[in-house]
């Protein structure tokens, strides 16, 4: 019924679901039916996407798979090929023309009354959007990394708490039984007690060196996709290799410390906390406007005495993936339903009832969804992420210095080091600026 | 006591005299050219040069006769060496000169057997035995087994079969497979070889070896064996340590596989290694990564001096090789405040010369953005009032407050 629902039909109907009568399912957000703050099970929610490239394309694509579960109402995007393509998957969806577009995601924030929000970006600018959308009580689905600086993840955390919204991180490993069940087993002391974690992330790759300056293609909007960034002349870069240039991103230890780093401390007991201690060296790119470290390896002391070594994957004896070392054994978890321990037995051990059990999570879009009904917490909650990233932005900064750097996790300052305390944060080019909270 | 102090004062003599000695000459070092299917005349000086480079080493080129020539005349006097380099691929020597080299290297003589030497005298069973492995000359499997790499494990093959192959010359990524070794410590674990030959199928006694490096030769360009051949390998051969690249085909000049700053650096620290079995050299700036080559026209590292005095002709896409050898030398200057402080006031006055480009000084604007001291403000304050980097100067004023 909603799939067919026009936006004149729907003020009719609104006004008979304000009468008592019930009109299912909703497309409409809950605000606008009085009900307070949460959703019906059965109704849907109504969802936004701001950032409707390769990422937030795949997220649509797994909450439209999710059955009567959300209804999208509004995609925004700088590029309107990006966006025109997600109206038309919305549309296609719904069999309708009703998906709204937005070229300005503040304009998106003013006008869209919606439940939840997807948001899917080039990492700097998740510390205004996300700080922003969180101000406008909006629920939202975050791509990881959550911030590019330290100050951008301590603001965002900041604003999700005191505007009380759900929050799910893309983290979606946590998802998956296989790192799931590894961490478990991990944290309920299977390979004894935990001393030593390995990370291993991907290995960089081949450069572009400097493309020429191009024409803007017809379309984006490159002064808004730079948006708080320094501003430079386009030279092809902003889909996909922004990944690799420092200004927008850390390069794959940043894109993936949300995956493996966040697994690790979900299973080390380390969600909560950070390093005491990073040091470490990293490899850079001597040709090109690339210049992310392409190799990287650093060691991160907690207070604990757990230590945990983060690099690229060619440099550690499994490869890819979370090892958890205890004094009895090892855990490895990886992609692919990679589930192997030094002892295989060690997989078929219970968990005990009064052992910790695990947030259980079978579909991360899914989890999101039910969150935003019952207002419970999601299972990849905003300060667990920043706890994930901000040991790869750490290691970054450690890199960066070439220093071995003094953190203290409760008050999340840089100690004793002036320069390294500088890189905690990324001046933003007038007139923008992280919202306060 | 007065004998004592006679011992100690000659000691002394002795120590300086060595240390005056090794610093003012370096390891003797003998390169052997002459006959080769390669550009020799081309390789050879290069190869003298990349090793003078490095202060460790006194190398002196050394040809032989021509082809067809009496080798008899060449008798090389190996006890005189610390080194020996063979950029050689040709007539066999006599008798009396490969017994002499057998001796120098079993009695820990340092060698280093570059490209084509490893196609060298495939009958002789010493010489093989020194180079590992090797390559044409009709060398099949009577001459050892394949040995490479193949999903990430070594492979000992004694499939019958050719010895020695390459496909078109290309850039490819050479990976260091052995990362603790001495002449590999410390470097990416992959790198881009600037367009050479990727020696494929190489084959021999492989005794005493270990693979340092391989490089995967994709059936893409042609020739491919699909498996990752050895690049860099260490044998030993009684006392004697050798040192064997495949890479570096010589072109006129040099040409890229030997300006490659991944090539020439290996082959400095493969030199020290099989001289003195350490490295003292650290990682230059410039060590090629996964992100691309890197070359040196010149074959020498960029100095501080040269990136400072060069990187305010910085304009993309002009090399950025310059601010990158700068921010490796922030980073290896860390701690050390005078240091640090040095550099900035360099940076400042590339900041304030009318001649540096824009773009250099936007790029220098960052680096001081979180290095710089008070030093620095008040010279970035007079660039707010520069439209052109007004940006750049605002963001490293917000940080450095």
């Amino acid at each position: 019924m909603a799939n067919k629902t026009s936006r004149r039909e729907f003020v009719k109907k609104s006004a008979a679901v304000l009468a008592g009568a019930i009109v299912l399912p909703q497309i409409i957000p809950s605000s606008a039916f009085g009900m307070g703050k949460r959703i019906a099970p059965s109704d849907r929610i109504a969802m936004g996407a701001i950032g409707t490239g390769s990422q937030g394309m795949s997220n649509m694509g797994d909450f439209l798979g999710l059955k009567n579960a959300v209804q999208f109402v509004a995609v925004c995007d700088v590029d309107t090929r990006h966006l025109s393509k997600a109206k038309e998957t919305v549309d296609n969806s719904y069999k309708n023309k009703d998906c709204r577009t937005y070229g300005d995601y503040r304009e998106f924030l003013e006008k869209e009354k919606v439940d939840a929000v997807s948001i899917a970006l080039p990492d700097h600018w998740h510390g205004i959007i996300y700080s922003a959308a969180a101000n406008k009580k909006l629920n939202v689905y975050g791509e990881k990394p959550i911030c590019r600086t330290i100050k951008d993840g301590q603001t965002i955390v900041e604003a999700v708490k005191k505007n009380n919204i759900i929050w799910q991180t893309g983290s979606w490993q946590r998802s998956l039984y296989n790192f799931r069940r590894g961490a478990e087993l991990a944290i309920n002391g299977r390979v004894g007690k935990l001393n030593y974690i390995e990370v291993g992330l991907p290995d960089g790759n081949k450069g572009i060196g400097t493309p020429p300056v191009q024409p803007v293609p017809v379309g984006l909007n490159w002064e808004m996709w730079l948006g708080p960034a320094l501003k430079v002349p386009y030279r092809g870069v902003s889909h996909w290799d922004w990944r690799w240039i420092l200004d927008y991103s850390g390069g794959q230890l940043t894109d993936w410390a949300g995956h493996h780093i966040d697994i690790a401390n979900w299973g080390a007991g380390l969600e909560h906390t950070g390093p005491v201690e990073i040091s470490g060296t990293g490899v850079y790119p001597v040709e090109g406007i690339f210049n992310v470290p392409v190799e990287y390896d650093f060691i991160c002391k907690y207070a604990n005495g757990i230590e945990m070594r983060v690099a690229n994957a060619a440099r550690l004896p499994l490869g890819m993936g979370t090892t958890w070392h205890g004094d009895l054994g090892w855990i490895h978890v990886d992609r692919g339903d990679v589930l192997t321990a030094s002892d295989p037995k060690i997989l078929n051990e219970v968990i005990g009832e009064n052992e910790i059990q695990l947030y259980k999570s079978e579909n991360h879009w899914q989890n999101f969804v039910d969150c935003v009904r019952s207002g419970k917490q999601a299972i990849a909650p905003v300060e667990v992420a920043f706890r994930a990233i901000s040991v790869g932005l750490l290691g970054e900064i450690a890199m960066t210095t070439g220093q071995t750097i003094k953190w203290d996790p409760d008050k999340q300052e840089i100690i004793g080091n002036p320069r390294a305390s500088r890189l905690l944060s990324r001046p933003y080019r007038q007139p923008w600026t992280l919202p306060t909270i | 006591m007065k004998k004592q102090f006679i011992f100690l004062l000659f000691t002394a003599i002795w120590l300086s005299l060595f240390t005056a000695c090794k610093n003012e000459s370096g390891f003797k070092t003998l390169i052997i050219t002459g006959q080769n299917n390669h550009n020799w005349k081309a390789s050879s000086p290069v190869l003298k040069q990349i090793l003078d480079e490095t202060g460790l080493f006194k190398a002196e080129i050394m040809i032989t006769p021509d082809k067809g020539g009496d080798m008899n005349t060449f008798n090389p006097d190996f006890s005189k060496y610390k080194l020996v380099v063979l950029d050689y691929n040709g007539d066999s020597w006599s008798p009396k000169t490969n017994a002499a080299f057998v001796q120098y290297v079993s009695d820990g003589g340092g060698v280093v057997i570059y490209h084509a030497a490893d196609n060298s005298f495939p009958e002789w069973k010493e010489y093989n035995e020194i180079i590992g492995l090797g390559g044409w000359g009709n060398r099949s499997e009577k001459d050892g087994p394949y040995v490479y790499y193949k999903n990430n494990t070594l492979v000992i093959d004694t499939t019958a079969g050719i010895g020695g192959s390459h496909g078109r010359r290309r850039e490819f990524v050479v990976t260091n497979r052995i990362t603790d070794h001495p002449i590999t410590k410390g470097l990416p674990v992959y790198w881009f070889h600037a367009t050479d030959e990727l020696y494929s199928q190489l084959r021999g006694p492989a005794k005493n070896i270990q693979i340092l490096a391989t490089a995967f030769a994709d059936s893409a360009a042609g020739g491919g064996t699909m498996r990752s051949e050895p690049m860099l390998m260490t044998i030993t051969y009684g006392k004697g340590r050798i040192f064997h690249t495949a890479m570096g085909h010589a072109d006129e000049g040099g040409g890229p596989a030997m300006q490659c700053a991944g090539f020439i650096t290996t082959l400095q620290r493969g030199a020290e290694w099989a001289v003195t079995g350490n490295v003292t050299q650290p990682v230059p700036s410039d060590f090629p990564s996964a992100a691309g080559v890197v070359l040196r026209p010149d074959f020498k590292e960029i100095t501080l001096e040269e990136a400072l005095a060069k990187v305010g002709n910085y304009n993309i896409p002009k090399s950025t090789k310059y601010i990158s050898c700068i921010q490796s030398h922030i980073r290896k200057l860390s701690g050390d405040e005078a240091g640090l402080l040095n550099l900035e006031k360099e940076l400042n006055k590339i900041l304030k010369s009318a001649d540096a480009s824009v773009e250099s000084k936007k790029l220098l604007l960052r680096e001081l953005s979180w290095m710089g001291t008070d030093y620095s403000v008040s010279e970035i304050k007079e660039l707010t009032l520069n439209a052109e980097l007004k940006d750049e100067a605002e963001f490293a004023l917000s940080r450095l407050k």
